[in-house]
């Protein structure tokens, strides 16, 4: 790819095209801006393994876009040893916060008493991001949508991904399954680190672009013809069934934009590929590669919201530990199955102790690239041995939000704030402008 | 609580203004007896209907609803809630079944819906219009699919001629296998020693990895294999193997993908193509035909294969160095000297693969038969292309389409063919259309007269019993209007039921009664549970349970033996995990036979393996979650859920205190007491069945196991046996309940308290023939609400 000018390009879009019926779906605004990566410094160590790579610089002479990553995992964290003892700003980390405390202690704020009120164990963990369970969903103004869904709304075409979620359909009961559409359906995760890296960086030939503008044409005429089988059908349905088929509707529009989006993207190389193809690896030995994956997209803005489920292929024996995650987090106060969970868990906070190490060393307009993203780490299991989804370990990292300190809120009581509290404040430091999300009853005090 | 979601969710609803008056006041914002409160969403209407129709609530002192004010709330309910949602969508087998039959091809080794979003459930049901969600993402996913399925069913390319691949001399395996393959100069064969199911998989797939691409053409293909059947008698300790060495060695064919990941792994897609027992000794000739999709190679499996041979190689070279050659009997420590020496000396149970012959595609049609269902008899020509679509919109449809929806998609056709397609292509873009419509999607819900109109009924009864589309048969009656009639109906129900595809309707019935979908789940422990694994106890036990209810149906016998039958259908490992090893020969001993039961544990869904494991963990059980399991899917009656300031009882197996004792200490208080009181009993009773339902007298730790108990309604017993006495007690409310599973799954909607009636006329139908279950099935096919939206 030839290197490009470091400025913005503004693609022309029509309000309307004459040959589209009006209920199309255009982006309202007289341009899109697209902030294209440039190849800028070689000197830049893109990744965190010492592979030496031409840096990936996003450039935008607007100010920088805000981003949200969540990660999740699936039996969360042995309590006693994730919340400190103190509330403060100095606190002692106890071993599973300490790869996090660390070096990081001034750009994060660790909570205990936060949840959604919740119960059903892994299935509960569903709702780790959405504050509100599938089955309950249908009594929701929003559903069930989970925050990373309900940023990416906002996000539309101006970045080639509106979000990225980053998972497995293995594990208990799906996973973690964290990330939820308006409509209710679960966001199907991409699998692993080489799906994700080519959907990034892996351009398709100018004769595979031109057999994708094709079946994107073709798709839209499907959705033409479709949407006139599903207007005849209406006629002949009742009240109820015919609210039932607005889903089908809804969601050919839905489908129009995403078309109308590739569409645009299709033309726009992607960025150059910083580093080779990684293998996939299984969980344990992929989670750094993912990470690191993460950090580019945002980097390049080819999305920018992310989700990372840690659940299903989580292989404990990779890590030395002879039991199985699961078996492990169901510990019956035995200590020797502490420690062997334990092990497993602080893996993870290490992980993502590195991650946040990395996105602090990527600069970002004025300031580092972690201040523009918004990094929630934590999961829907509260006490895995007892299955409780109350207590949630959570830290929240970046953002601009003020951090430093361990917020130990009441669990119970006048003074009890629901974690939708916190997505809250989230959402409105993200940029949507939005007074309540699932069950919240403001944002969330101290941050 | 903000106003703005109080005015959502009630404001609208005139349900509201009945809650409000009779039920807030202790189920609000002030108090929330039982756990309840009914002045925010999420509302749990289905528990206020189900109170409020048997009059529990409001309690007596309470301001009472006059009748006819309760008559409105539940008939209101019962036409706003999700019950009368009557349109629904294709779920994902559904969908897969239909496709297949559609186009005529197998679809053992398609899957078009890999992408497809998991179907929502209702109460475990995966076919209930409300919960079946379309959303942008499944319809983008349709389209994709649409793609793969036309380009699967109308190949470009004609069959090619049939060929031979050989593959012998040099056989490639896994890594870790291969190191110690070459250094003893044994790569002229491959090796099995595992099941398919280990942690490791080593040496439990033997693939052609010098056959990567796999075979070119969908087709069959002749596969010649020479086996070697060795050390079936071997010296080590047979449970440190997991083999029951009475057991002829099994050997089987799977397909498998090099494009799906691992050919040495477990894959997504990888049926069973032949298995056979093999005789000790060999190396000799075998001889299958299977049917392979292109892309997919044959490979090599041994089902009742070891379990872990990683772990007991150095452990057997240690153990036993006197089969060692001299100056080889001191292994070094660790893996891979312990893997060297045993490959070459050991003598550990293995099948050998000497040499493989591939030959085919054999006897492939020049025109495949999805082309002819397409095409009819005629090849395709541009002006046949209205012609074509409208007969495929049809069947597509599972009813006439319409000149408009015949216009829409030839008009694609048109669109394409002036953008350059070719008149063949742009047919097939049409047809893609025609798999995104919601014609093809969604079930029709079309009426006449306030029923279902012949089409719909006839697919309405195809998916209850087939999970399909409407065969030509089904069609036809539809066609003259005769499905309407009782005789035609009945005689269609049962030849539906007696068709080997009925399996559908006993495999999706099961699944969502008994939630046995998710068997595997949780998967069980493998330190503790390791016979899960080897002996494949997860397919034996649905096995089971399907197998009991097939032949409640073919023959017609009581739908009580779900609670009580003294016989059950078993295979040799099953009939171990039970404790009745000597019901069932090892030879012949993976095929099920019908066992009287003698002993008064097992017997009944109660006794089933499939049952005990998918209420447990996988780890531990819990007589609370095993309670809730069985008055949630016997009796039919969900206790609400905990309140939320109850601490969690926290599994504590050092031994200080038994699950009895805590839930002793949990029920002391009132509140508590009410639900735990019906919850607590039928779980003790199952605490002698371990996660995965075998027999045990005490816990991990040592501590005994009591299982007697009370039922709120006053029967004491002291073990599962007086427990399936005490609720033998209540075949009428199990029959009423069971009623209820199956009208709901037939109609694929919620069935709510204004049903009443329609429940009440079917049991009332079945009291009059006595308890057989093809019969009721048969009158739930008859009935008012399956005939109606």
């Amino acid at each position: 790819m030839p290197p490009r000018d470091a400025c913005d390009m503004i693609i022309a879009m029509p309000t309307r095209r004459p040959d589209l019926p009006g209920r199309r779906f255009f982006l309202r605004a007289t341009g899109v801006r697209f902030a294209l990566p440039v190849l800028d410094s070689l000197t830049a160590n893109v990744l965190g393994s010492g592979l030496a790579v031409s840096a990936l610089t996003a450039h935008a002479a607007t100010a920088r876009p805000m981003r949200m990553v969540a990660v999740g995992n699936a039996f969360g964290f042995y309590p006693p040893q994730f919340f400190p003892a103190e509330s403060g700003a100095a606190y002692d980390a106890p071993p599973l916060l300490e790869p996090i405390a660390r070096d990081h202690r001034a750009d994060i704020s660790v909570f205990s008493g936060l949840d959604h009120g919740v119960k059903g164990g892994h299935f509960a963990v569903h709702s780790f991001l959405s504050g509100v369970r599938q089955v309950d969903a249908k009594g929701m103004p929003d559903g069930n949508i989970s925050v990373d869904q309900r940023a990416a709304e906002t996000v539309g075409g101006a970045t080639r991904f509106p979000s990225l979620t980053l998972g497995s359909e293995e594990g208990l009961h799906g996973g973690c399954m964290m990330c939820w559409t308006r409509s209710g359906t679960r966001v199907n995760p991409i699998q692993g680190p080489r799906e994700l890296f080519r959907k990034l960086f892996v351009s398709e030939s100018e004769a595979e672009q031109a057999r994708t503008r094709d079946r994107l044409t073709l798709q839209g005429s499907i959705l033409d013809a479709v949407n006139g089988d599903a207007n005849s059908l209406k006629g002949r349905l009742g009240s109820s069934d015919r609210r039932k088929l607005e889903e089908y509707f809804t969601s050919v529009r839905d489908v129009e934009k995403v078309l109308e989006l590739r569409q645009q993207w299709a033309g726009i190389p992607k960025p150059p590929a910083p580093m080779p193809e990684p293998e996939n690896r299984g969980l344990v030995n992929d989670i750094p590669v993912l990470y690191d994956l993460i950090a580019l997209a945002l980097q390049t803005d080819s999305t920018r919201i992310a989700t990372l489920e840690i659940a299903g292929g989580f292989e404990a024996a990779v890590l030395g530990v002879r039991k199985e995650y699961h078996a492990l987090s169901h510990h019956g106060q035995v200590q020797q199955s502490i420690d062997m969970l334990v092990k497993l868990e602080r893996h993870q906070t290490e992980q993502f102790a590195r991650f946040l190490t990395r996105l602090k060393s990527i600069e970002d307009g004025d300031g580092s690239l972690l201040d523009h993203t918004m990094v929630l780490f934590g999961s829907g299991m509260g006490n895995g041995n007892a299955h409780t989804n109350l207590n949630l370990p959570l830290v929240l990292a970046g953002g601009g939000f003020r951090h430093g300190q361990y917020h130990a809120f009441p669990a119970a009581g006048l003074n009890r704030q629901p974690l939708s509290n916190l997505y809250l404040s989230m959402l409105q430091r993200f940029g949507v402008e939005q007074q309540r999300f699932a069950l919240s009853t403001g944002t969330l005090r101290g941050i | 609580m903000t106003a703005a979601v109080l005015a959502f969710a009630l404001a609208a609803d005139p349900a509201a203004g009945f809650l409000n008056a009779f039920c807030v006041s202790c189920h609000g914002e002030k108090a929330q007896m039982g756990n309840r409160r009914f002045d925010r969403p999420p509302v749990d209407l289905d528990a206020a209907a189900r109170r409020i129709e048997s009059g529990t609530m409001p309690p007596k002192a309470a301001r009472q609803p006059s009748a006819a004010e309760r008559q409105a709330f539940l008939a209101h309910l019962a036409k706003q809630g999700p019950g009368h949602i009557a349109l629904r969508r294709l779920n994902r087998r559904e969908y897969l079944n239909t496709i297949g039959d559609l186009f005529g091809i197998p679809m053992d080794q398609f899957d078009p819906t890999s992408r497809f979003p998991r179907d929502q459930q209702y109460a475990h049901m995966d076919n209930i219009g409300a919960a079946l969600v379309t959303s942008g993402y499944l319809l983008e996913q349709y389209l994709e699919a649409a793609e793969a399925v036309i380009a699967k069913v109308l190949p470009e390319n004609p069959p090619p001629a049939p060929r031979a691949w050989l593959f012998k001399d040099e056989f490639r395996q896994q890594k870790e296998l291969d190191g110690a393959r070459r250094a003893n100069k044994l790569t002229q064969y491959m090796s099995l020693f595992e099941h398919p199911r280990t942690p490791h998989y080593e040496g439990a797939y033997a693939p052609l990895l010098a056959f990567p691409e796999g075979v070119p053409y969908d087709g069959f293909y002749r596969v010649k294999v020479q086996v070697e059947a060795l050390h079936r008698s071997h010296p080590y300790d047979p449970k440190l193997l997991g083999m029951d060495p009475d057991a002829p060695f099994r050997f089987g064919i799977v397909a498998g993908n090099s494009r799906a990941g691992y050919l040495h792994h477990e894959q997504p897609i990888q049926p069973l193509l032949a298995e056979t027992v093999l005789e000790d000794g060999g190396p000799y000739w075998l001889t299958f035909e299977v049917r392979l999709d292109a892309g997919y190679q044959p490979r090599f499996i041994f089902p009742n294969g070891m379990n872990d041979v990683r772990k007991v190689f150095s452990r057997f070279a240690r153990q036993f160095p006197e089969l060692l050659p001299e100056g080889q009997r001191s292994v070094a420590p660790g893996i891979v000297p312990g893997r060297i020496a045993m490959m070459k000396y050991g003598r550990i149970p293995q099948i050998r693969i000497h040499q493989v012959e591939i030959y085919g595609p054999v006897d492939a049609p020049a025109i495949p038969d999805s082309r002819r269902l397409i095409y009819g008899n005629r090849p395709f020509a541009p002006e046949r292309i209205r012609e074509i679509v409208a007969r495929f919109a049809t069947r597509a449809y599972r009813r006439p389409a319409s000149g408009e929806e015949i216009d829409r998609l030839v008009a694609i056709a048109d669109k394409r063919r002036a953008a350059g397609a070719s008149p063949e292509d742009a047919l097939k873009d049409a047809l893609k259309a025609a798999l995104c419509s919601p014609s093809f999607l969604y079930l029709s819900a079309a009426q006449q007269k306030d029923r279902l109109d012949p089409y719909a009924l006839a697919t309405r009864l195809s998916y209850f019993l087939w999970s399909t589309m409407p065969d030509q048969e089904l069609l036809d009656h539809a066609a003259t209007g005769a499905i309407l009639t009782d005789p035609v109906l009945r005689t269609q129900t049962r030849r539906l039921l007696a068709s080997p595809r009925a399996s559908a309707f006993v495999d999706g019935f099961l699944d969502s009664w008994l939630n046995l979908r998710s068997l595997g789940d949780m998967p069980p422990d493998r330190e503790q549970f390791g016979a899960y694994y080897w002996d494949d106890l997860q397919a034996s036990m649905k096995t089971e349970t399907r197998m009991l209810m097939r032949h409640l149906l073919e023959e017609n016998k009581s739908l009580h033996d779900f609670l009580d039958a003294r016989y059950s259908f078993l295979n040799k490992p099953l009939a171990r995990l039970y404790g009745m090893d000597g019901a069932i020969p090892s030879v012949g001993g993976h095929a099920f036979r019908r066992v009287e039961l003698t002993d008064p544990r097992r017997g009944g869904l109660l006794g089933h393996g499939s049952i005990l494991t998918v209420s447990a963990n996988g780890i531990e059980t819990s007589p609370v979650t095993r309670g809730v399991w069985v008055l949630e899917n016997i009796f039919g009656a969900p206790p609400p859920p905990p309140p939320d300031d109850v601490p969690a009882l926290e599994p504590d197996a050092r031994g200080a205190k038994s699950v009895r004792d805590l839930l002793t200490k949990h029920r002391d208080s009132p509140a508590c007491m009410s639900c735990h009181r019906s919850i607590d009993p039928p779980g003790f009773a199952l605490e002698n069945f371990d996660p995965i339902g075998r027999w045990r007298s005490q816990y991990p730790n040592g501590a005994p196991i009591d299982s007697s108990g009370q039922l709120p309604t006053g029967e004491k017993f002291s073990d599962i046996a007086g427990l399936r006495e005490a609720v033998a007690a209540r075949k009428p409310e199990f029959t009423r309940f069971l009623t209820s599973r199956l009208l709901t799954y037939a109609c694929g909607r919620n069935f709510g308290p204004a049903d009443r009636p329609h429940l009440d006329a079917v049991t009332a139908a079945l009291a009059g023939k006595g308890t057989g279950l093809r019969d009721l099935v048969e009158l739930v096919a008859l009935s008012e609400p399956f005939r109606t939206n």
